[in-house]
């Protein structure tokens, strides 16, 4: 059924993508690339040091302010978002097949839950009527996950080369790891 | 005089046949790796530095951003060493073209404009205007060569002429 699925949507991008001739320019992808490297760089500066902050780094910092910060994090991630569709929409094969794709979605999706986790259970104590400087034990874990969740994404993200996708041998597992023939 | 036989000795140590040849994910791969953390951390809290500078989070007091600092001088030591690696690994690659240079060149700026910035911050008359001038001026640049760095270095894969000697 997986394997059915990511078959067919490597199909239909194939068929269907709408940016495919012009990523394949001279100079498309790498301005591309270049401009992910730049959001991963925003990304990280803006949630990272937030994420610090609630770990207990510069204290004297009221959290509130630290977390205005955050939209440009947000910057960041929908730079990457957009310019990561780009390359998923021109090579699609090579990012469906690939495992380490699968593991960056994966801790994409945990940063994800995670951020919304904080705004869920840690927003008023830590924004509320009478903040603590010192943030609340359960913001501090969500901050470590998030840190460790970025990570992952970055790490991912540069292992895709060693990952390519060759033809298929053997028996597949739960996602295809491989290019089906 | 030609760097060749400098560039052949250095492809031929034990070092760099490791950082090249190894199947390990550790090598190659895991020292790319540790150099776009060390961009992130150091790019990264620079540019949020800037930003505060220019207005954003007014509420963040710049002396206590001040505690970051070891995050950036972290992420530019890891680089520091893992570009030494990569550098070690694929020497002609990286020595041969002009974008390298221009690279070095933008982070050395991006390092020295940071130092000077942290200087005024830590100066008595941070928030007489004439220094808050200053500092939007200094941030503004830095901004602007810590994004050339980035792209000049992601331009490495795309405009080298020699990977090997």
């Amino acid at each position: 059924m997986l394997h059915a699925a990511q078959i067919w949507l490597v199909h239909a991008i194939e068929r269907h993508s709408p940016v495919a001739t012009l990523m394949r320019t001279h100079w498309a992808w790498p301005i591309a690339e270049s401009l992910h490297f730049l959001g991963l760089s925003l990304l990280v500066g803006a949630i990272g040091s937030f994420d610090l902050r609630l770990l207990g780094v510069a204290r004297r910092v009221p959290i509130a302010a630290m977390h205005r910060l955050v939209p440009w994090g947000i910057l960041g991630f929908a730079i990457n978002a957009s310019t990561g569709l780009l390359f998923l929409l021109t090579e699609p094969d090579q990012y469906l097949y690939n495992p380490s794709f699968h593991f960056k979605l994966l801790a994409l999706g945990i940063a994800g839950a995670n951020a919304g986790l904080f705004y869920a259970t840690s927003y008023r104590q830590v924004f509320g009527a009478s903040p603590s400087l010192d943030a609340p034990r359960r913001a501090k874990m969500i901050a470590l996950v998030s840190l460790t969740a970025w990570i992952t994404v970055i790490v991912c993200g540069r292992m895709l080369t060693f990952y390519r996708p060759g033809d298929c041998v053997g028996t597949p597992g739960v996602l295809l790891t491989c290019q089906p023939r | 005089m030609s760097i060749d036989p400098f560039l052949v000795w250095l492809e031929s140590t034990a070092l760099s046949e490791w950082v090249v040849g190894s199947p390990s994910l550790l090598a190659f791969p895991g020292i790319l790796a540790l150099h776009a953390i060390g961009m992130g951390l150091a790019a990264g809290l620079a540019a949020v530095l800037d930003l505060r500078i220019l207005g954003v989070a007014p509420g963040v007091p710049l002396v206590e951003f001040r505690r970051f600092q070891p995050v950036l001088w972290g992420g530019f030591w890891l680089n520091t060493v893992s570009g030494v690696l990569l550098l070690v690994g694929y020497p002609t690659k990286a020595l041969t073209n002009p974008v390298f240079y221009l690279k070095l060149v933008l982070i050395a700026a991006a390092m020295a404009l940071f130092v000077r910035i942290d200087r005024l911050i830590r100066s008595s008359d941070a928030s007489a205007p004439a220094t808050a001038r200053s500092l939007r001026r200094l941030a503004i640049t830095s901004l602007v060569c810590w994004g050339g760095a980035i792209t000049a270095g992601r331009l490495l894969a795309y405009t080298y002429h020699r990977l090997r000697a």
